[in-house]
């Protein structure tokens, strides 16, 4: 169970995070078909900040004196790293669909198709190959929250809550999630959250009340873009050992399914992400999965073709969609470059 | 009328025929607009300066100033200083101090390596093989390049076969090709260059369309199982009860089969000894590629979470997610090819094959103008070459109780011939083993 929940958690975390910024852009009237390639230049951002501060050193002596309250600080400082050139990266999208009135899925794309092309350019420059790794050691001995940082030995148990919510857990995980509860706080109960949504809705009565579109539309892709890239290396974190291959495993449209699939509302979203994130795992793991702790693999002595695991997060997907998407309501002016002079 | 001028907007919409002041207005908003243009461009470019600085930064760490190849190839890398000790010395040579990339005076690279699936720099496979190419050039001042063909873990056969024919148009005087994927490929290759030397890592003669036998191939494979036998029969001797195997190339790989069944059969004979019975999960799944995956990464800590103590990374890049999976749970790992101690605290000791001494073995052939003792023929390097085994240095020697006596004893036994450990895998999943629960997945 505690395995099941752990796993689940580190696949529908950056799911959940970088669904919730194809929202804001939504929100706010942009589509924003570049959060796959956003979350491949912030992982490859992130991962070389990593790279870039082990080489100098910074945290060396802190890792060697086990101080894993400072690498917990690093790991923060790579997150806002991250989110800060995903949000860079994604003003070429507002700029484009804001500024230029480019049409937006062609924008989108074009981001998506530079991101990994650049990054894996990059990558080749730098690390001489296909893959930017930790200059040294992995992931987990690095960013790991551990129970022997609180004094527990190795065959020491902190419980059911302990063992599943603190022990081999990221605090990016954490981090995300408190993120989420905040940005959903923002968008649905400030006015700040109120003037973004109205103008993916009608920008023409929010501009004719005195917001400025152009504004809250470029802070809505802001905010979209530092979202995914963290999620982007939140992701590389926790699922490919901190290492940047110019490829998300095409998280970036998940999370789009995703937000489609939770109608452009957090609560919807964060369930979904968990549903997907829970048959992603079963299916990776399902041969090792003892749902009540009795040494019985139900899953694996089922019988069942390993092909069928593999595929169950797309058919769940796939059904849930059939039956929700009659319900689903995008927000009325996505997709429509705002044109102060049209009516 | 006097609204009119504060909110343009109302007149475009009011009336047609105010031309005036939509004109004026569209002016406006088109200043207004370049300005933003302006400070957007500013912003992009200072972005791209800073990303160029970054990389140019971590750029400078790896490469290394370019050694003048034609005259001094052999000099320590330039970074240490003055390059007037040219002392050839393979031994304490480090592989990891000579550049990746060099640049010949004359444009022709002399060795070539054409790299299999996964990364150049995947401290397994690739990278081991290559060592062997620069320590080789290194030590005898000639020029080397590396050919990575196109489309990454996607590449076909014209992919590898384009960058052997890049290697040989940039003047290769032997091209050093790793992996047994590259064998359509290296058959076109070495029929239409009859002249070049091709040096096949873990592979096998090969013989063209009309059937005679390409005599300027020279297959070297290893015998894995030695390799597996020692490290399975280490593990189970060492204590651990619950092993695992994860092999790349989906069962298809010959080398990574005889790896697993001498990992098995070792773990079965060290059982034996000591009347013990041990399980393992033995698993070819999300190692088609040979690459990481956040799927490996979860199946493999599947595995950990419910005690399994010590899995086999049996592929390139695999290392990776299997490693992240153990240093999570406290797990172990056993590495592959070539020593991965230095990798993760994890590994535990590895299943090695002395790529590196193959490939200067098998290159020194093609200058000592002895290479028609191995062109054209298979050889297959095991214990008796010296060619693989686990390391057993202090550093990367991790067992607590099985000792390098007992490991050397055992050694010896492979070397005379009265343990022979079986290389025909098809046998795994037939055997009976009497002291492994194999939990084929």
């Amino acid at each position: 169970m505690t395995f099941l929940i752990q796993q689940t958690l580190i696949y529908a975390v950056p799911l959940m995070i970088v669904a919730l910024a194809g929202v804001f852009a939504e929100r706010s009237g942009i589509i924003n078909l570049a959060l796959e390639g956003i979350m491949i230049f912030g992982a490859f951002i992130g991962v070389l900040f990593v790279n870039l501060v082990q080489q100098a050193g910074v945290f060396s002596a802190a890792k060697d004196a086990n101080d894993w309250v400072a690498l917990q600080g690093f790991m923060i400082l790579a997150m806002a790293v991250s989110a800060l050139m995903g949000a860079v990266f994604s003003l070429l999208l507002s700029f484009a669909a804001v500024n230029l009135r480019a049409d937006q899925t062609i924008g989108g794309t074009a981001l998506n198709l530079l991101a990994p092309a650049l990054v894996l350019f990059l990558i080749r420059i730098i690390a001489n190959q296909n893959a930017l790794q930790m200059a040294e050691g992995d992931a987990a001995s690095w960013f790991m929250i551990k129970k022997s940082f609180f004094g527990y030995g190795r065959s020491d148990s902190m419980g059911f809550f302990g063992d599943t919510f603190i022990d081999k857990t990221y605090l990016a995980t954490y981090i995300c999630i408190l993120l989420f509860v905040i940005l959903s706080i923002l968008l649905y109960k400030t006015r700040f959250g109120l003037r973004l949504r109205s103008c993916g809705e009608n920008p023409q009565a929010s501009d004719s009340l005195g917001i400025n579109v152009y504004k809250m539309r470029y802070a809505g892709t802001t905010i979209s873009g530092a979202l995914a890239g963290m999620g982007g290396f939140v992701y590389a974190l926790t699922t490919a050992n901190c290492a940047a291959t110019g490829d998300v495993a095409g998280f970036g449209f998940l999370a789009l399914a995703v937000m489609i699939f939770g109608n452009w509302n957090p609560l919807n979203i964060a369930g979904a992400s968990l549903l997907f994130g829970l048959f992603k795992c079963i299916a990776a793991s399902y041969s090792s999965i003892d749902i009540n702790g009795d040494g019985v693999f139900l899953l694996a002595e089922a019988g069942i073709s390993p092909h069928l695991y593999r595929m169950l997060p797309y058919l769940i997907t796939l059904i849930v969609l059939a039956f929700t998407s009659k319900k689903s309501r995008a927000p009325k002016a996505e997709g429509i470059p705002y044109d102060k002079g049209q009516r | 009328m006097l609204y009119n001028e504060t909110d343009p907007r109302a007149v475009s919409a009011h009336s047609d025929q105010s031309g005036d002041f939509r004109c004026n207005y569209v002016k406006g908003r088109s200043i207004t607009l370049k300005k933003f243009k302006k400070i957007t461009a500013l912003l992009l470019a200072l972005a791209l300066c800073l990303g160029l600085a970054a990389c140019s930064g971590g750029g400078s760490t790896t490469s290394t100033p370019t050694p003048d190849a034609g005259t001094e190839a052999s000099a320590a890398p330039s970074d240490t200083g003055s390059t007037e000790g040219t002392e050839t010395n393979t031994e304490t040579t480090n592989p990891d101090d000579i550049p990746d990339s060099m640049t010949s005076s004359d444009g022709k690279y002399q060795v070539a390596f054409v790299t299999d699936v996964g990364q150049l720099k995947d401290k397994s496979f690739n990278q081991g093989t290559f060592d062997g190419v620069k320590l080789y050039a290194n030590a005898n001042g000639l020029s080397y390049k590396y050919y990575q063909p196109a489309n990454g873990s996607e590449a076909t056969d014209d992919d590898r076969y384009d960058a052997m024919k890049a290697a040989v148009d940039g003047g290769a005087e032997v091209v050093v090709c790793a992996g047994y994927l590259q064998e359509a490929a290296l058959k076109r290759a070495a029929s239409e260059f009859p002249d070049i030397p091709f040096i096949f890592i873990d592979g096998y003669p090969i013989s063209d369309d009309a059937g005679n036998v390409l005599t300027n191939v020279a297959g070297i494979s290893f015998k894995e199982e030695q390799a597996g036998y020692f490290a399975g029969y280490a593990a189970v001797k060492d204590g651990f009860t619950k092993l695992g195997f994860s092999g790349g190339g989906g069962g298809t790989n010959d080398a990574c089969c005889r790896f697993g069944y001498g990992y098995v059969q070792g773990a079965n004979a060290a059982a034996a000894e000591l009347g013990t019975t041990v399980d393992m999960n033995y698993s070819w799944q999300y190692g088609a590629s040979f690459s990481a995956s956040a799927e490996l990464q979860t199946m493999i800590s599947g595995w950990y979470a419910n005690g399994t103590e010590i899995v086999f990374a049996c592929g390139g890049s695999m290392f990776q997610s299997i490693s992240a999976a153990a240093s999570a749970n406290s797990g172990y790992v056993i590495g592959v090819d070539v020593d991965q101690s230095s990798e993760s605290d994890s590994v535990i000791t590895s299943a090695m094959k002395e790529l590196a001494s193959a490939v200067q073995w098998a290159v020194g052939h093609v200058y000592d103008d002895t290479f028609d003792e191995i062109g054209g023929v298979g050889t297959s390097l095991g214990v008796a070459d010296d060619a693989v085994g686990l390391p057993t240095a202090d550093e990367s020697w991790r067992f607590e109780t099985f000792t390098v006596e007992e490991y050397e004893e055992l050694y010896q036994q492979v070397l005379d011939g009265t343990l022979v450990v079986d290389n025909d895998f098809s046998k795994l999943e037939t055997t009976e083993w009497s002291n492994v629960n194999l939990n084929i997945i």
